[in-house]
């Protein structure tokens, strides 16, 4: 249990880490790399740096409202 | 109180220096906007990495278990020999 904890934290550290690397990259670096550079074929184009952020994180708040709904609903019922 | 007043006026400063790089146009207005973006998502993975580092370095004591659980067993007999019903384990 102990392992799986630690595992888990250092698969969520590593996560992130990457994201704020390649990201970094990405928005702040690639700008200054010419455009004919070899780097520039291991990046999606720059529309998708907003895009996919802004995806992400509309997921991330309807996951949660149908996650607190789910609760809220299951904690009305068990009081009934 | 006076932490929240900290993170207001940091967050005043960041956002008076990423307007002022729109108004001067220093570097182009494309990337100035993503800016924002990318400083949310730079939260977020601090936020992640803490979650991490917290789950890998979680304190655990299995003495203090052992200990804890002497103490129950003990508080259970004491409890029982005065008449109070605690239930059976």
């Amino acid at each position: 249990m102990e392992l799986a904890d630690r595992a888990i934290g250092f698969i969520l550290a590593s996560i992130s880490v990457t994201i704020f690397t390649y990201y970094t990259f990405w928005v702040i670096i690639l700008p200054f790399v010419d455009e004919d550079h070899f780097v520039h074929n291991y990046f999606l184009p720059q529309e998708y740096a907003i895009l996919l952020p802004v995806y992400a994180g509309v997921c991330l708040i309807c996951f949660l409202s149908v996650f607190i709904g789910y609760v809220m609903l299951k904690s009305k019922k068990k009081k009934a | 109180m006076k932490h929240i007043a900290k993170i207001m006026t940091f967050l005043v400063a960041i956002t008076a220096v990423w307007i002022s790089l729109l108004q001067t146009a220093m570097i182009p207005q494309s990337h100035t906007w993503l800016l924002p973006l990318y400083l949310i998502v730079s939260l977020g993975c601090y936020g992640l990495l803490m979650v991490g580092v917290g789950l890998m370095q979680f304190p655990t004591c299995p003495q203090e278990a052992v200990l804890l659980q002497q103490d129950v067993i003990e508080a259970k007999q004491f409890l029982k020999h005065n008449g109070v019903d605690v239930g059976s384990d």
